[in-house]
């Protein structure tokens, strides 16, 4: 007799459908059990599902820097200033030594034996004490190194940031407020809402409650059909689980090296989310694996079949063709694999009717991609675009029968809540991968065709992978953070929930209605 | 954990009172190079302010607390953020209609407007100190802001972190903070306060609780707390015992048990829904609605949470203040506006999008010698803030003394309330309240070509 429900995972094209199922194994017996055998059976169930718990949780830890950013700060001490301040201050404190050697850094700019003549200019944090104590002698400047870092999206602030999070696995955090600008372009010009006493999740720093970061990555029927006997008849969800709403996309320009494909490898199959890789890298590595999405030029889709283990290909345009959507090579890779089929589609003129044609046709991945400034080839923002792909498919009556990955000008934290709330289930990672391993770039970081950066000379894939945890683990931890004051327990939730979020434009022209001089927000 | 371990021993016996000398030679190089880059006898340091804190508006808040008057070099009026208060501006009077020096100008604030039988509060000035809790700032900080209420007939907030004894003296001009992690909160420091604030949420980081980290939970501030020295605190978010107004008038009841003549303050920050927040707490019984808008300060906040949960001030005012018109009970509640507010221009321009008065915190640290480094959770040192003020560093915190500190607020203030009765006189108004929700006083400052 059956005492409790098998919870098999469903096996679909090489994946696990639900990854919280838990196969308990059951002891079937025959005729009835007593009563004390059902009690015991029981517990021997319940153990071996608690046992199987698993919190998912991305395992931080501070690295070592490999090729440090330029420091935030130049300190500059005029050491003939600084001998006469001891010499001064000799004769006024004569004899007590603490007083004369004091220095007003608490940081450690100048300890050692030699003091301020020897100032340690990383230790700085910019509090700016000694140069006010001491204005005659010493200075404090911005770094122009660090400041000329990235380029008008990609700006130094975003890359020092995936440097530190790369760095400590944590979230940022600061004392006094927000020192920016005021709303502003892009992702900066939406705010984020939350819930002022109803809620009960929290999870972050206080680690409570679970707030799920897990996507389903795939397509489900709008609905369920059954035939005369009662029984499925229609199509059944074709899922599988990643644990973390971004994903690892393609190296961007000239970073496509085997030492970084190895890397996004590994911390991928790490974390469990996926990582898509050039196709021939791919093979030429031997890098198949459920956890790697090759991609696949369309005039190659035959060889989908050359990847066994993966759960998800994708299909780029090829050179010289049309951007988006091919019927045929979708056929033909569908027939070569038991994978799912996604289809990368650049936000160029006509994407709206490619995408609807791929959905149409039965593709359950859409990879969206604007530029890396986040921008379609009209100039529309992607948090705009993304909405309107997310409402297309509304309209349509099959958002769920499709995942939407989306990239392009995904460079902060705060970027992934965002991209989801305009409608994508995962955001796609380029760029941070590149600074999140102390890389630096060459040149224009717009199109992807053009990026050129170069790595630490030598990538320690131990220490890359670790860097790349961490940014996912800061990342995801700040996931938590914006999902917990909103109240929401999981990111699926979040998806195109616009009510989550606020406009500045909007909220501008709301309280700013009817001011002399005030034109729009934008304005 | 090795850091921390460093701190305790330090606690023990390294770190110590500074010397007479020492604090002698200290205070006087900070005091003396404050006021020699405020009064521009040295340039402006290059890796000073931000955008929303300009190095002309740190310097100038400097000048103001040194001198109690306004510069006439240094822009002490506007940041360059790119909006919010730094696109408004007033639209002055003709010189011929400004009323003149000589008339009075009435900047008074009444705090209870509904006519019960509570405290009948009016502070001299259209704003008081916001919270502050002991363990974020030192004592010699708490007092001297509560010193500087007591002279301006003003009051400024305990924050949540208890109150240090030597507050009673000055409880008068002292609100008790009563947030989330309950801490400090006691029969005595309740019936001690003429105002008590719920602090529902922070602007910086709205949503999210609050955080001390360890290095700065010593011995005293875990004594106050009720707490183990170096232990983090959390406090966390929300209240636990609140789900629905009901069950915050609940908690307005209870103070009210405790306290009958204190009036309720309900401190919130700044969602979509803040319009209902706020009346849904004068119908609980608050008598003041106070809005924490998002690019409010703290002691410690997640960066992404500054930037991006909820929405500034400036937006939140009118939004809240319209709404409670239409409901019909404006006129029975104190709105008063925080988080972001940094002069008396901005204290003047929320008034107009329709705050009643405003809560000021970073600007009384940056008029103690604040330079917005951001390092007050501790940073690398550990020790909290090199300046002595978000700090309670056996030494650091020594760097303010209070009757300085106290002094430098005065200054700030008698220089903040001459600029405000400025801006009444340029626009005709003999009295600060007749400037609420004036809106039609504004103009929104576009973007000049190129910009």
């Amino acid at each position: 007799m059956i005492i409790a429900l098998l919870r098999t995972p469903a096996r679909i094209r090489g994946g696990i459908m639900l990854e919280s199922a838990t196969h308990v194994g059951l002891q079937v017996t025959d005729g009835p059990l007593s009563i004390d055998q059902f009690g015991a059976e029981s517990a021997r169930i319940g153990r071996a599902i608690a046992d199987r718990y698993h919190r998912y949780h991305i395992e931080t830890e501070e690295v070592d820097d490999a090729d440090p950013l330029p420091h935030r700060f130049l300190v500059k001490v005029g050491k003939v200033g600084l001998a006469k301040l001891i010499g001064k201050e000799s004769l006024k404190y004569f004899g007590q030594f603490d007083v004369i050697l004091a220095r007003p850094c608490t940081y450690g700019v100048f300890s050692g034996p030699v003091g301020g003549f020897v100032p340690k200019p990383k230790l700085c944090v910019g509090c700016l004490r000694c140069e006010v104590q001491h204005p005659d002698f010493v200075k404090v400047l911005p770094n122009p190194d660090l400041l000329k870092l990235g380029d008008s999206y990609t700006t130094h602030g975003h890359i020092a940031a995936i440097d530190e999070e790369a760095k400590k696995g944590m979230v940022p955090v600061r004392g006094q407020g927000y020192r920016g600008r005021f709303g502003g372009p892009g992702f900066d010009g939406m705010l984020t809402d939350m819930s002022e006493i109803v809620r009960p999740s929290r999870d972050g720093i206080h680690g409570r409650e679970l707030i799920g970061t897990a996507v389903d990555i795939g397509g489900k029927p709008m609905h369920l059909s059954f035939d005369s006997n009662g029984k499925l008849s229609g199509s059944t969800p074709e899922m599988f689980t990643i644990q973390v709403p971004f994903i690892f996309d393609l190296p961007p320009g000239d970073l496509g090296t085997p030492q970084l494909a190895s890397v996004v490898d590994s911390t991928s199959r790490r974390i469990d989310t996926l990582a898509c890789l050039d196709a021939h890298t791919v093979a030429r590595l031997g890098l198949d694996a459920p956890n790697i999405v090759p991609v696949l030029d369309n005039t190659e889709a035959s060889r989908a079949s050359e990847f066994p283990n993966a759960r998800l290909i994708e299909l780029r345009s090829s050179p010289g063709r049309p951007w988006g959507w091919d019927a045929a090579g979708f056929d033909i890779a569908t027939e070569a694999t038991d994978a799912m089929i996604g289809i990368r589609i650049h936000f160029e003129e006509g994407w709206q009717d490619r995408m609807s044609q791929a959905v149409e046709s039965g593709v359950k991945v859409i990879h969206l991609l604007a530029d890396l400034h986040g921008c379609g080839s009209d100039g529309t923002f992607v948090t705009e675009l993304f909405k309107e792909a997310h409402l297309l498919l509304l309209e349509q009556g099959r958002r769920d029968t499709v995942t939407l990955f989306g990239g392009g000008g995904i460079v902060g934290a705060d970027h992934v809540p965002k991209a989801i709330i305009s409608g994508l289930d995962a955001v796609t990672l380029d760029l941070p991968v590149l600074f999140a391993l102390q890389g630096r770039s060459n040149g224009s970081l717009r199109q992807r065709k053009q990026v050129s950066g170069t790595l630490p000379r030598h990538l320690d894939r131990d220490w890359a992978e670790q860097r790349l945890t961490n940014l996912c683990g800061s990342w995801r931890d700040q996931l938590l953070e914006i999902l917990g004051a909103m109240g929401i327990r999981e990111v699926r939730r979040l998806r195109g929930e616009f009510g989550r979020s606020m406009v500045v434009k909007h909220l501008e022209d709301e309280a700013f209605e009817g001011i002399a001089g005030y034109v729009g927000g934008d304005c | 954990m090795a850091m921390l371990q460093d701190l305790v021993d330090a606690y023990k016996g390294k770190i110590v009172k500074p010397s007479d000398a020492l604090l002698h030679k200290t205070t006087h190089l900070i005091q003396d190079g404050m006021n020699a880059r405020a009064f521009g006898e040295y340039e402006k340091p290059k890796a000073l302010g931000d955008a929303r804190w300009t190095d002309e508006l740190i310097l100038s808040t400097w000048y103001m607390a040194e001198t109690g008057e306004v510069p006439d070099k240094l822009n002490f009026k506007t940041g360059k953020s790119d909006g919010g208060f730094d696109r408004l501006d007033f639209q002055f009077l003709p010189e011929s209609d400004w009323l003149e020096h000589s008339e009075a100008i009435d900047t008074k604030l009444p705090l209870n407007r509904r006519g019960d039988k509570k405290n009948k509060i009016e502070i001299d000035i259209p704003w008081y100190g916001g919270g502050m809790s002991y363990g974020s700032v030192s004592v010699n900080v708490m007092m001297s802001r509560a010193k500087n209420a007591k002279q301006w007939n003003s009051f400024m907030s305990t924050g949540e972190g208890g109150y240090p004894p030597e507050l009673y003296e000055l409880k008068e001009n002292v609100i008790t903070q009563v947030a989330t992690g309950y801490f400090g909160v006691e029969e005595e420091t309740i019936q001690a306060a003429p105002i008590i604030e719920f602090k529902y949420a922070q602007g910086a980081k709205p949503g999210l609780g609050g955080h001390l980290l360890a290095a700065k939970a010593g011995e005293e501030v875990a004594k106050l707390r009720g707490s183990v020295p170096f232990v983090s605190l959390f406090s966390p978010f929300p209240f636990h015992s609140t789900y629905s107004v009901e069950d915050h008038s609940k908690h307005l009841d209870w103070i009210e048990t405790v306290n009958p003549k204190a009036i309720l303050s309900v401190k919130v920050s700044t969602p979509h829904d803040v319009d209902m927040v706020a009346v849904g707490s004068y119908y609980a019984g608050a008598h003041i609605i106070h809005l924490d808008g998002g690019y409010g300060g703290t002691g410690a906040a997640p960066e992404i949470a500054k930037k991006n949960i909820a929405m500034p001030i400036e937006l939140a005012i009118p939004k809240v203040h319209k709404f409670l018109q239409k409901e019909g009970v404006r006129d029975k509640v104190t709105i008063i506006a925080s988080g972001g507010v940094r002069t008396a221009d901005d204290i003047a321009k929320a008034i107009a999008l329709g705050a009643d008065g405003c809560v000021l915190g970073t600007t009384d640290l940056v008029g103690m010698g604040c330079t917005r480094c951001s390092n007050c959770e501790g940073g690398p040192s550990g020790r909290g803030c090199p300046w002595g003020l978000t700090t309670t560093d056996i030494e650091l915190q020594e760097w303010v003394q209070q009757d300085w500190g106290a002094k430098r607020l005065d200054n700030l203030y008698t220089a903040m309330q001459w600029r405000l009765r400025d801006i009444l006189r340029k626009l005709g108004l003999s009295n600060v309240r007749e400037l609420r929700g004036r809106t039609d006083l504004l103009k929104y400052i576009g973007k000049e070509a190129g910009e």
